[in-house]
């Protein structure tokens, strides 16, 4: 069974971990600097004096004046959100996040371990912690377990039986649907609230009015394909932090800050001489905010100058003051060293720089960005199925 | 090749090459396309019939045209008799 753990908010959840203060009071999380005004998540208290989640910032102030804003903190929200991972593939699950607060693996490997598809996903969620309020679902297929996941109550656990997919389906809104605004708009113009009314519908007619989103949308109300979920390859813990007595904004010492912690996490020794292909720079800004880079390098090394001369220009984008610096190895290359030739092969040159080409990409997009054309029928007379796009690692 | 950066869910899976895309279509008599994604269309080049996998829940039955647009374009468009709508696809 494909199982989908839903962690709603989880990026206020994240930056109210230092203010839990702040969890029964009317809190949002801030809109994003430079964006459009609108709020993100929202604490149940404020929900409660009628503030909701994307409302224009002047709207909610007026609606609730005793709102607090809480800053992003995107350190925070990627701290946690490998953490509640690392915690579920310490129980043995092999994770596929979807995004911040959702999550996706399958319970097949590890059913006879727990004794069945209940306790498996019960330890998921004593895994992950009640503190979340994490909500689990399960089904046969990834869209009905995140509709599952998205009904159920914090703290439970919600199957759904293969056979009961599509009448689960029928009564849910079709706000699950991974659809535009301007689409939602016109299925709503054409009197369809359930995802079943629209299942009902011939799927040719809804390709020919909505195209290619409308028939994706028709194939998830009756319940989306029948993929396997792949688990990630666990990321290593692979980090050094300097803290800073007061705080920093002058450049010179933010740069002789980042040689230091270059050279601690170069001597590390779970790094086994393999060079960084994928590195992130993150701070703590004085007010309490932070921020954070990520950089996948053109060509994987451990050289500390072409890596000062990458990160270093990362520093004048700081939009504060920092009281803490922190410096972590995301993804490491697999091979210790390169063995040049004399003299390379015809066609040799090209065919590394193309693997490396690709490497990049998948390093910095995940698994599952790098795909290969398989012929599977070249003989067939239907021309999509001649050909199939595969994940392919390289 | 190197798929979009964004839909990583999507990516996991294997997908179809060249899967057809629905098209808007106008015929005229006889069923041939006149029109196509509201373009006038100045030629047929050739027209088939494809006929599959009847004996199966998800039969094929399709009617090809490979048309020249106004604008020079190339473009194969079929109807698909059991959906009763247009698409488009390299063949």
């Amino acid at each position: 069974m494909i199982a989908c753990l839903l962690i709603p908010g989880f990026e206020l959840r994240a930056a109210l971990r230092a203010r839990p203060r702040l969890e029964l009071e009317p809190a949002a999380l801030a809109p994003e600097i430079g964006a459009e005004p609108l709020l993100g998540p929202v604490t149940a208290a404020a929900e409660a004096a009628g503030v909701r989640p994307g409302m224009r910032l002047g709207e909610a102030l007026a609606t609730c004046p005793a709102l607090v804003l809480v800053e992003r903190d995107p350190a925070a929200v990627e701290r946690e959100w490998e953490g509640v991972l690392r915690r579920l593939e310490d129980a043995g699950f092999a994770v596929d996040p979807v995004e911040h607060g959702v999550v996706v693996f399958e319970t097949r490997g590890v059913e006879r371990l727990y004794g069945g598809v209940q306790p498996a996903l019960e330890r998921a969620l004593a895994a992950v912690g009640a503190g979340w309020d994490p909500r689990l679902g399960a089904a046969g297929r990834r869209f009905t377990a995140l509709a599952a996941a998205s009904v159920a109550r914090p703290g439970q656990v919600l199957v759904v039986a293969p056979k009961e997919e599509e009448s689960f389906l029928e009564p849910l809104p079709l706000s699950l649907l991974p659809l535009s605004s301007e689409r939602y708009a016109e299925l709503e113009g054409l009197g369809l609230r359930r995802l079943g009314e629209l299942a009902r519908l011939p799927s040719g007619a809804v390709a020919e009015r909505l195209g290619p989103d409308g028939r994706k949308a028709w194939r998830l109300a009756h319940g989306g394909r029948r993929a396997r979920v792949r688990g990630r390859r666990p990321a290593s813990e692979l980090a050094e932090a300097l803290v800073f007595p007061e705080a920093v904004g002058n450049e010179l010492t933010l740069r002789r800050a980042l040689a230091s912690l270059l050279e601690r996490l170069l001597a590390r020794p779970e790094r086994a001489g393999r060079p960084f292909r994928k590195v992130a720079l993150a701070a703590r800004l004085v007010d309490g905010g932070s921020w954070r880079r990520a950089l996948t390098l053109r060509e994987a090394t451990a050289e500390p100058a072409r890596l000062r001369a990458a990160l270093g220009p990362k520093l004048a984008e700081l939009p504060a003051p920092i009281v803490e610096l922190r410096l972590e190895a995301v993804e490491l290359a697999e091979h210790a060293g390169q063995q040049l030739a004399l003299v390379e092969p015809a066609g040799e040159e090209a065919t590394a720089r193309l693997r490396e080409g690709l490497r990049q990409v998948r390093a910095s997009t995940g698994t599952g960005s790098v795909c290969a054309v398989v012929e599977v029928a070249p003989w067939s007379r239907v021309p999509e199925t001649r050909a199939l796009v595969v994940p392919r690692d390289v | 090749m190197v798929a979009g950066s964004r839909d990583a869910r999507a990516r996991s899976a294997a997908g179809r090459l060249n899967a057809p895309r629905p098209a808007l279509v106008e015929a005229g008599p006889g069923g041939v396309p006149r029109v196509v994604n509201r373009e006038q269309v100045t030629l047929v080049r050739e027209e088939w019939r494809v006929v599959d996998r009847w004996w199966t829940e998800e039969p094929v039955d399709r009617r090809y045209f490979e048309v020249v647009l106004e604008s020079g374009r190339n473009v194969c468009v079929y109807r698909d008799r059991e959906a009763g709508c247009w698409f488009s696809q390299n063949a």
